[in-house]
């Protein structure tokens, strides 16, 4: 169909030659289906995603930077607190890699109590994520359910560590405290139970329709294009690739205890559900193997407070996938650098991939599906806090500071009044209550 | 030693390098700015070594050092180059390794290292968007923590 000049020019004076079928929707950085901010830029058509661009860094603290001010002991427990759901890996690999550097050997039994720790994290992490899926497939049971069972690993855990979620377990050259005596029959229990759990949600999520409505081809990627982003974790199992640092580079004792790596080839979110569920009864076996044969000996080798010089890295698997960190000394009580690059930030790229082509409806479920941990992802470098010294501030230095930052321009007279104002008005309030 | 070292140990004394084990299992190679490139292409096609775990950075005073972490099975593979801190500029690996979008990304604002060849290299990844452009990037050794506070106008750290 013609256009007359006439409309021609009115169509380019309100400016609809310019208009595309693409619209941008900017996603976060706060926003109710993500836990934790972060912003992602949605090109779409129609309601189906074309494009996505990330901005990440909005809980950035500076790990990195204030790491290369504290005692090497010290960063350890600073690095635990990298991660709210899998904190023991993390003082784990940055304590490998400090291990190498002071050529001592860990003893054998830390070295089985740092797997029993790190199986107990992934089965909570995997819990905690099916029960999140759960939640954003719209199927809340499932997720009530899950949780009311990750208590049971957590009170294993506490009876162990003393703490449900940072640990604080690990020392460098072994770990800080023992088995508990006459744990081993409740672990095995507890763990056979948990095994039948998890192969009861198998059931449920395999059977279920919300489940698989929500969760069945959604989110696929070629197993060649998971490669070229390097992914990690259950992001490239899922699709075929045997990526697992346990298997590949075992430390800890994973050389000694029967690993069983799942993958599948089904390569879509219900397969990620299943894959984690399966992996967590690999898990619980783990448990139950190394209780049943810890062996005898001391926990932990005193290690000087001055580190030899040297680069050395080390890398683990936690719940996300591969962890990895790389710390330089130049000989001296802290550290040079340290680095560390969490599952999450791996696994971007992938998502951004997986995104293309879902509707927008999706987000949730895919976004998910990844387990993102955006707390991990930004730790690295550097902004605030400063953690050893901080203070904290009054109700009052804080209203203070909101009178000086809004009204910079009244005089200090102008801010007594109406400080004084203010703080007879609380005091009326009080005195009315 | 595994096959994968062998097999770059030669290739390593053809481009005028050579391997350097750190422990059992971790390796260290030199590699000019100028040959990476070429350098990353071999390990990716010849010897299938295609997990990039990270690139780190390092400041080393006169010189920035770039480490690309590789690792296949066993083995963990530290590609090391360097660019001097007057002019950090390097060439992205993006094409060959697609994943590396982000850590080069990383290292742009940690760092101030230009990737020339990266779709994204103009955007702040991690550092907000304010952050001043007079500010030092913030892990480079001569920034102070407490220099960046000013600059913000937060408070010093209180003791």
């Amino acid at each position: 169909m013609s256009t007359t000049p006439e409309q021609q020019k009115r169509e380019e004076s309100v400016g609809l030659m310019e208009y595309s079928t693409e619209s941008l929707v900017p996603f976060g950085p706060i926003h109710p289906a993500l836990k934790e901010p972060e912003y992602f830029k949605l090109v779409l058509e129609g309601e189906r995603i074309v494009n996505v661009i990330p901005r990440i860094g909005y809980v950035h603290r500076g790990l990195e930077k204030a790491a290369e001010s504290r005692p090497w002991v010290q960063n350890m427990y600073m690095f635990e607190r990298t991660c709210g759901i899998c904190s023991f890996v993390h003082s784990l690999c940055y304590g490998q890699a400090v291990e190498e550097l002071t050529m001592y050997q860990v003893p054998r039994r830390a070295k089985y109590i740092r797997t029993i720790i790190a199986e107990m994290e992934r089965i909570h992490s995997h819990l905690l994520w099916v029960g999140l899926m759960g939640h954003w497939a719209g199927f809340d049971t499932l997720f009530m359910w899950v949780w009311n069972d990750r208590e049971v690993v957590l009170d294993l855990v506490e009876a162990i560590a003393g703490n449900r979620v940072h640990k604080s377990m690990n020392a460098i050259c072994g770990v800080r405290r023992d088995m508990p005596e006459n744990m081993e029959d409740r672990i095995v229990e507890r763990m056979r139970f948990l095994t039948d759990r998890a192969r009861y949600y198998r059931d449920v999520i395999d059977s279920e329709e919300t489940m698989l409505k929500r969760t069945e081809n959604i989110g696929r990627v070629s197993a060649e294009t998971v490669e070229k982003l390097c992914a990690v974790g259950p992001m490239a199992r899922y699709v075929g690739l045997k990526r697992d640092v346990r298997l590949n580079d075992p430390y800890a004792a994973y050389d000694e205890v029967p690993l069983d790596v799942i993958t599948t080839t089904q390569g879509d979110v219900h397969a990620l559900l299943r894959l984690r569920l399966d992996e967590l009864v690999v898990s619980a076996n783990m448990v139950a193997y190394a209780v049943e044969n810890l062996p005898d000996g001391p926990i932990r080798v005193k290690v000087p407070p001055i580190i030899p010089a040297g680069e050395h890295s080390s890398h683990c698997e936690a719940p996300r996938g591969e962890i990895f960190y790389f710390v330089k000394s130049s000989g001296g009580r802290t550290p040079d650098r340290v680095k560390s690059r969490q599952p999450t930030m791996a696994n971007i790229p992938t998502a951004l991939e997986m995104l293309k082509g879902q509707t927008l409806a999706d987000i949730p479920i895919v976004l998910t599906a990844i387990d993102p941990c955006f707390g991990c992802m930004d730790r690295m470098s550097f902004y605030d806090t400063e953690t050893n010294k901080s203070w904290t501030w009054s109700g009052e230095e804080l209203r203070q500071y909101g009178i000086n930052y809004y009204f910079p321009e009244r005089s200090k007279k102008q801010r007594d009044l109406a400080r004084a104002v203010s703080s007879s008005t609380n005091q009326c309030l009080r005195e009315d209550f | 030693m595994s096959e994968t070292i062998t097999q770059l140990g030669k290739y390593a004394e053809e481009v005028g390098t050579k391997i350097t084990p750190l422990r059992k299992n971790e390796s260290t190679i030199e590699v000019a700015q100028d040959r990476l490139k070429l350098f990353v292409t071999y390990l990716v096609n010849d010897v299938h070594v295609r997990h990039l775990m990270t690139i780190t950075g390092l400041d080393l005073g006169q010189n920035l050092a770039i480490i690309y972490n590789f690792s296949k099975e066993r083995d963990t593979i530290h590609v090391r180059t360097s660019v001097p801190k007057a002019k950090p500029e390097a060439a992205s690996i993006v094409d060959i390794i697609p994943g590396a979008i982000l850590y080069e990304m990383e290292l742009h604002d940690m760092f101030g290292i230009d990737f020339a060849g990266n779709p994204w290299k103009d955007q702040k990844l991690l550092l907000p968007d304010n952050w001043p452009a007079d500010l030092p990037p913030p892990l480079l050794k001569t920034t102070k923590t407490d220099q960046i506070r000013r600059r913000l106008g937060l408070e010093a750290a209180k003791p």
